[in-house]
Order: C-alpha cells, then structure tokens, then sequence
C-alpha cells in the first residue's frame, strides 16, 4: 500500500476561477446570520421583486404597493426575493486510514473542502473548513474570497493521525456550531463504532447534510492474495486472512453491501450520499460530478 | 495394474504425511504482514468465510490442496505402480544369465556392457514379479552356478541378481540348463521298467529365460521338456571386434638366443577395421605392425626378437572395439632347458635313433640302460626320487611306477598293487596290471584313428604304417586314446598322480630268441617317427616347456608339475601380486586363480621354474554379434523382445506429477505473496 503526500496546491489557479461561478445549493431553507448574496427562497428585503400578496393587518406599510392601489383601490404587498448568507460547514475525517491510496483519501478530501469552501467564500457565505479531531480544536470561520489563504493555510497545517471516532468529531462539531448550514462529510466513514449515530446527529440538527464517501481504489478492489496478516493502521488490530479470489470476492460483497447500507441509510433520512473515487481528478469531480448531483450548480 | 511398496513395513508413516500438511498449513502458516486502512470490512469478510471455516479454507485453498496432491502423487510413486506388458503364465521362472567374457561386450550403447544390460533386464523382469510368482537364477559361463534357487522373495533374487559378476570365461549352457532342469523334468526314482518305480515329483512347468548373446554351440545333449524356453538377445547383430585368436612364442633351436612370436588376428566383427598390433614386455615396447582386415578375415604376424633368458610378452590391439578381452594376448618363454631322459631297452635302434635326432639332442639327455638295470637300487633311487623327467620302458615294466612320466613300449605298467622290488616282466608273461590289461590278442593291426588334437600327434601321418604283431591296450579310467586300431586302442594316455603314462600297444622291435632284433613295423622309416619322439620328448618329458610357455583359458584349473628338488613354490602374475596355488604331492602345483588373462610365472626362491599364460582364445567367445535364435536340443528357440516382458512402471510419471504441481504451487505462491 502507498501512502503519499501530494505537493501539489490544493486547488490549482484554473479551477479557483471556476469555481467563482460557481454556487453552493442547499435543499433546506435556512436563515442566515447576515445578509449575503444568495437569493433564499425566503422572502425578504432586497431589490429583487418575486410576487404580490394581499395585504393583511399588520403587514409592513412599506411595502404595499402604492401604484397598484392606486389603480385597483386594493392593497397589496410587493414581495422580494431575500438574499442571505449560508452557513457552510466541511467536515474532514483526518483519522490515520484517511492516510491511504496515492493520492491520499485526506488529500483528496481536503481538496474537495477546499473547493466547496472556495465556492462558498465567493458567494459570501460562510463557510468553515474543519477536521473531525480531538475536542476543543477550533478551525476559522471564513468569509470572502480574501480568507481563500486562511483556510488553505489551514488546510494544509491538517495531517493525518486523528484517530477520533466519527460519533465523537461530530458530536465535538454539532456542541460548538449549534446552527443551522450545509455539511459536507468527507470521510471514508470505516469506523468500527459505526457511522450511523454520527450520521443521525447531524440530520437532528437539522442541517443539510452530504456524505463523500472518499475510497481510495485499492479500497475497492484490493491487490492483495495469498496469507496476510492485516495490520489496522489505525488501531493496530490485526486481521488474519489467507486472499484468494474466495475471499476477495466475499470482501467486494462486503463492501458493496456496506456501501448499500450507508446509501440506504443516507436516502433515508434524506442525506445526498456521494462515493467520491480518489483516483477521479478533483475538477471534475466539483465541475461535473458534483453539480449533476446538484451539490453545486 | 499391480503395486510394489517400498517402504515396507512403514507404509502406513505415509498416512500421516497429508495430516502433517494441514496442520502445519493451519498451525505453521507464515503470514505476510500489510498495513490496511482498516480492517473493519476485512473483519466483516472473515466474518462471512468463518460460517464454515475449515471447510472453506481447506476447498478453496489451492495450494494446500496442490500439496496434498503433490504429497497423494509422492505417496503412489512409492507403492510403484505398474503394469506388465505380457504375463508369464506359468509362475515358475529361471532366469539364465550369460557371464561368459563375451558379455563383457559394450555394444548396448548407454556406457554399459552386455552384462550390465542383462542384470538390468532381469531386474526389471524380477521388480514385475507378483507374490505368487517364484523364480530362480543361474548363471552360466565355463561352468554353471545356481545363485539362487526357486523363490518367491524379489528381495533376495534382486540382491542374488546383484552379486554376480562377469567373468572372462568361455560358455557352456549344458550344465546351466541342467540345473534349470531339475524340477521342471523330474527324474524316475529308478531304473526304467521298474515296477516299482514312482514317480518322484510332479513336474513343474516353468519358463526358462535366457539371457545371452547366443554366444555358445548348439545344445544337443538335452531335451527342454516342460522348459518354455525364451531366448532375450543381449548385444546387436552388427559390431565390430578385432580379436587375437592365437599367440605364442618360440625359441630357434638353432639359434637359442631368438625367439619369434606368432599371432593371429582376426575380424570377427561385421564391419571392416584396421589396427596397429604392439609387442611389449613387461611394459617395453619391442616391436608394433598394423592389420587391416575385412569382416570375417585374418592375419598371421610374427615378430622376432633377441632373448636368452626368459620373456614374458604381451601382444595388444590399438583398437577400441566393443569386445576389449580379445584384444590383447600373453605368451610366455621359459629359459632354454633340456630334459634328461631313461631309456631301459634291450637294444631298440630306432628309440636310440629317434631321440638322437639333432632336434632331440638340443633339448634331452638321454641315458640307455638295459631291463637289468632296473633290479638296482641306483634305479630304485632314481625312480622314487623322479630324477628323469621321462623314462621309456621299451618291452620291460618295472616293479613299481617311478615318480615321473613314463613310455611303455609293447608292455604294460605293472599293477600298483605289485609288491616293490618284483622282477622285471616281459609282455610275454601276459601279466595285466590292475587298470591297465591288453584287449586283444597279438595280431597283425591296422590303424583306423589318430587323435590329431593331442600335442603328441601332431604333424603326424600314420595311416600308411605297417604293424605286424600289436594288441590292443586297455588303459585306466580317465585313459585318453591317443590312436586306435582295427582290434582297439594302439596307444593309449593315462594320468596317474600328476603324472602320465604313455602305453603303445605294439613293439618297435621285436627279438626272437637269440636271434637279431627283427622290425615289428615300419614306422621307424617313416618320417613320422623322429617327430613322434620329439613330441614325445616336448610333451611327455616336459622339454615342450623349453620352445614356449603353455597356454590356458580363462577359469581353466592349472596343474603344473615342477621339478622335484623345488620347494615352496609361488606363482606370481606379472606386473601383478601373487597367487595363490595348492601344492600337491610330487612336486604338483594347481592354479585355480586362473580369471584374469596374463602372463604368470612359477618361481622358487626367487628362481623361475615355470611360465605360463592365460588367453582366451576362443572363436566363438570372441564372435559377437548376437544370433537371431538359438539352438536348444534341437530346438530352436528365436530371440524375443525382453522390452515387451518388462514391467512398465508409473512411479516416474507420478514423481513427475508431483515436481509440476510442486513448481505450479510455488508460481502460485510466489505470485501471491509478490
């Protein structure tokens, strides 16, 4: 197995100025702490007209429609599109088996952070990049295109060897940002306690969530045969196994069948399930893979 | 299909083996170390396998399963499987292998011998044998051997098989099938016609293989009966061979100090050859010439050479042909040496003149004495002493045979049971000796046959005598004719002691009374006659000794007769150690060390007494191309195929099974592993 560290930026030049145009899409209707430049599906206060209302008791006598009243001797509302900032979170599982496959899965992953959070600075929303680690480790919140640096210099301070339970860095993430937003997890979710309480957690906050399933493609289909003893990198447990195509056979059922059940269970409670394949350039993965899903557009 | 273990009683340790495999695959197995990210969906896959573990791991693990097939495969090899091509039938077998000097023949290909070949075959044929098969081996040169009699134990016929070595003898399957014979043909337990007689055993059909080159003369003298006879060639019916078929050495009486050596050399092989023939002795080269000589010719050499003293020559063959043995040759010359001889007559002229011959004078000193002579004890103490090497009793016996050999002319040796010191006889008195007696009356005789085979009658032509009074002559048992007449045998040859007595039946000269002595034949006139008496001198008075050194075949018992005064006598080979030989009484000595061609001396402290050399000689031995049949009383058995006889055996395909999956197994491994 390779493990390597990639030199190479975390988002080139050519994808930053792609990624400009780009525009984080939440399924949920939140409401922002400050004004930004999304148009919310909220109505609100801004100069783009969206539709009329009848006027009721009560109503702010500004936005009645003087013209209108005029004309029809009713009272109406004029109603604008409200334009508001999203709260963008990006979870990187910074465990030890992020730490695999060439490039690695945490490389790959805080790539894919990296460009969301981009996409979500140019649209002044704000976004925080942060590593699922030991509680109490703070990452920035960011706004503006200008803070593109801090989080990158954030990104790249990240190393593997966080060896925290999903359950535990969600539970530390959703005490200290009890809002609402956009999560996006980027984990290869192969926690022996299990993904689905951590899962569980952030839809009961009510955010919106998306799952990258990072999997590095010796996850998939691993080169291995004959008598190995596997050694956990994580832990240290150790597996031992005699591979053959018996065995790798019955590994990739596995593994699909574990795939299923997180789709299942992502599908379920409303979760966009995404497996991201490290090998995918990540580009593509933002400009094409992830806007067919509608993550972006 | 029939199976051979090997291993005895530990075959059942082979049980274990396959056990052994699948608990150290379980216990021992060396396990690669690899870092995974996690193990989690690992776990969960060895989850699944571990529902039926065991038998999971032990179907779907291939290379245990190649190794038990590899051990399976071992396992097999080593019960040798293996089916015959032909079945014997009859369950009785006699294996007669050929250890005559032909078989020592290398052209079989593959760096071995003819003999080598035919041990091989047996082998095989006896590895073939089931349980309930017996078999028996004999061996057959100059003499037959039963190695080993009729069993069932492959274990014991193989190490039988094995002990038996080539010998540089000629061949003689007489005896061989003789003993073959025995309970395949049983004899009656007496006489035919007996009433009484029974029958001693039932006979016991049993193939008779022989493995020779056919290398023997037809088999006459014997009836095969309930032998299945199996001829299995061993050689080709194209070779080539160069053989020496005679060599000896002589002195010119004339001019002692040169010696000339003959030879001949033939080609008894099918194709054409040429060679270079070299003298040596002891190791010094004296004089080389070469031969060329088409199949089925041959060629007379001679050499000649300066020496006094004794020489021991060997003549080889520059040749590499497929029989070695015939390539080389020994002749041994003894130091010039005159023999004394006793002449007890009352005046025979033509004995007096035949062994005063200019020949005869170079090579005896002879004393004349007349019967009177041998009522002294001058005599007594000559006689019993053996000082003369031959004395010659012209129409007289004495009392009692001296201790050397004799010539009785127109008398009888006196019985051995006569006291010592009775008179002198004359043959008039009809005295018959016990083991020797006259066989017929005096009457006119004319010859009928002369043994030319015997060194005394060579050169001789006698048909044309005249013999007016003779008698027949009844010798001992073990006599030799030497020449038989019309009323019975005229001269006859008979051992005695190590000694020989040589008995004519007629008189030379007869004397009437007082009168002159009268002719009773003519062969005194003959040419014949002085060269009778040489041959009479050279082989029965031992002067035969002072030409040329005899020559014997290999495996031939040797008596020599030395001079009386030596003691403790040795017989050394040369360029070689020393032989042991049993010394009889009279100053006789028997070599039975006699395989190994050579030249050998007989010496005395240091003195030489004696040459000898052992040859082979023998056409037929030397005639090596395989016949397609042979003839066994008077039935002609042809060559068969021993291949289709032979066991044809699995056990190397199966070991080369086993080495396929073994490499099969490690390509998986390794490429698993890599």
């Amino acid at each position: 197995m390779i493990n390597s560290t990639s030199t190479t930026p975390l988002l080139s030049p050519d994808l930053l100025a792609r990624l400009e145009r780009m525009e984080l899409v939440s399924r949920k209707v939140f409401r922002g702490r400050m004004k930004g430049e999304r148009k919310s599906k909220r109505r609100g206060q801004s100069v783009e007209f969206h539709d009329f209302r009848n006027y009721v008791a009560g109503d702010d006598l500004r936005l009645i429609d003087w013209n209108l009243y005029a004309r029809l001797d009713q009272l109406f509302l004029k109603l604008f599109q409200e334009e508001e900032d999203l709260h963008f979170f990006a979870l990187v599982d910074a465990s030890e088996s992020m730490n695999f496959g060439n490039p690695t899965k945490l490389r790959v992953a805080m790539q894919l952070a990296a460009a969301l959070g981009y996409v979500g600075m140019c649209r002044s929303d704000r976004v925080s990049v942060q590593v699922l680690g030991p509680p109490g480790r703070r990452a920035p919140v960011l706004r503006g295109r200008a803070s593109l640096w801090k989080m990158l210099q954030y990104l790249e301070s990240i190393e593997s060897g966080h060896n925290v339970s999903l359950y535990d860095g969600i539970k530390d993430f959703s005490v200290r940002n009890p809002g609402n937003g956009v999560v996006v997890l980027l984990s290869d979710l192969m926690d022996k306690q299990g993904y689905e309480s951590a899962l569980r957690m952030l839809v009961g906050r009510r955010m919106d969530v998306f799952v990258m399933h990072v999997l590095s493609p010796e996850e998939i289909d691993p080169p291995l045969r004959g008598d190995r003893r596997l050694i956990d990198i994580e832990d240290g447990d150790a597996t031992e196994i005699t591979i053959n195509a018996y065995a790798i056979e019955r590994y990739k059922e596995t593994l699909r069948s574990f795939i299923g059940s997180v789709k299942n269970f992502c599908s379920r409670r409303s979760i966009v399930y995404l497996p991201v394949r490290t090998e995918m350039p990540v580009d593509a993965v933002i400009t094409k893979y992830l806007r067919e899903r509608g993550v972006v557009r | 299909m029939s199976w051979i273990p090997t291993l005895g009683n530990w075959i059942w340790l082979l049980a274990l083996v396959p056990l052994a495999i699948v608990l150290l695959y379980f216990l021992k197995l060396r396990r690669e170390p690899v870092e995974v990210p996690s193990t989690y969906l690992w776990a969960k896959t060895i989850e699944d396998l571990h529902v039926n573990s065991l038998l999971q791991r032990l179907k779907r693990s291939l290379l245990l399963l190649l190794q038990l097939l590899a051990v399976a495969l071992a396992a097999l090899a080593v019960f040798r499987p293996g089916i015959r091509g032909d079945d014997a039938g009859q369950g009785r077998t006699v294996f007669l292998l050929d250890t005559s000097a032909s078989m020592q023949a290398t052209d079989v290909g593959n760096d071995e011998s003819r003999f080598e070949m035919a041990k091989r075959l047996i082998a095989s044929r006896i590895e073939s044998m089931s349980d309930n098969e017996t078999a028996m081996l004999v061996t057959f040169s100059d003499r037959p051997e039963t190695v080993q009699s009729f069993t069932s134990d492959r274990r014991r016929l193989s190490e039988a098989l094995r002990s038996v070595q080539v010998t540089n003898h000629p061949t003689d399957i007489l005896g061989a099938l003789k003993a073959a014979d025995g309970l395949a043909n049983p004899r009656r337990s007496s006489e035919v016609g007996d009433v009484n007689d029974v029958q001693v055993a039932d006979a016991l059909p049993a193939d008779l293989l022989i493995y020779s080159d056919g290398g023997f003369r037809p088999v006459t003298e014997f009836s095969l009966g309930n032998l299945i006879p199996q001829f299995i060639p061993i050689g080709k019916s194209k070779v080539t061979n160069l053989a020496i078929t005679a060599f000896s050495a002589e002195r010119n009486l004339e001019q002692p100090g040169e010696v000339q050596a003959f030879a001949t050399v033939m080609n008894l092989g099918t194709e054409p050859a040429e060679c270079t023939a070299t003298l040596t002795t002891e190791g010094n080269f004296l004089d080389a010439e070469s031969v060329s000589l088409e199949p089925g010719d041959q060629v007379g050499l001679t050499f000649s050479l300066e020496s006094e003293e004794s020489v021991a020559l060997q003549l080889q063959l520059d040749v590499k042909d497929d029989l070695a043995l015939d390539n080389v040759a020994f002749a041994g010359l003894s130091p010039l040496k005159t023999v004394s001889v006793l002449l007890v007559t009352p005046g025979n002229t033509p004995l007096r003149l035949g062994l005063s011959t200019p020949k005869a004078t170079k090579i005896c000193n002879t004393e004349i004495v007349s019967p009177d002579y041998l009522q002294t004890d001058t005599y007594k103490t000559r006689a019993e002493a053996g000082t003369d090497d031959l004395i010659i009793y012209d129409r007289c016996s004495p009392a009692a045979m001296p201790s050397t050999n004799t010539f009785f002319v127109g008398a009888l040796p006196p019985s051995s049971t006569t006291p010592e010191g009775g008179s002198a006889s004359t043959p008039e008195d009809g005295a018959a000796s016990i083991g020797w007696s006259w066989a017929s009356e005096m009457s006119p005789v004319s010859l009928v046959d002369v043994d030319r085979t015997h060194p005394m009658m060579r050169y001789l032509e006698l048909f044309s005598l005249l013999i007016f009074n003779g008698r027949a002559v009844k010798g001992p048992e073990g006599s030799l004719e030497l020449i038989g007449g019309d009323v019975g045998s005229m001269m006859v040859l008979s051992p005695r002691d190590g000694f020989q007595d040589l008995v004519l039946g007629f008189e030379i000269v007869t004397s009437d009374g007082e009168a002159s002595d009268q002719a009773n034949t003519n062969w005194y006139a003959e040419r014949s006659w002085p060269v009778f008496m040489l041959n009479v001198l050279r082989y029965l008075a031992g002067a035969a000794e002072a030409t040329g050194a005899a020559s014997f075949q290999p495996g031939e018992s040797i008596r020599l007769r030395l001079e009386s005064a030596v003691s403790q006598p040795v017989v050394r080979r040369v360029g070689g150690g020393q032989v042991a030989v049993d010394v009889g009484p009279g100053a006789e000595i028997s070599v039975v060390e006699t395989s190994e061609p050579g030249n050998f001396r007989v010496e005395s402290q240091e003195r030489l007494i004696d040459l000898f050399a052992i040859n082979l000689f023998d056409r037929t031995e030397s005639q090596i191309m395989t016949p397609s049949s042979v003839e066994i009383g008077f039935e002609s058995v042809d060559a068969s195929n021993a291949q289709v006889e032979m066991r044809r055996e699995f056990w190397r395909w199966a070991l080369l099974a086993m080495l396929g999956l073994l490499a099969a197994e490690w390509w998986i491994y390794s490429r698993r592993v890599a």
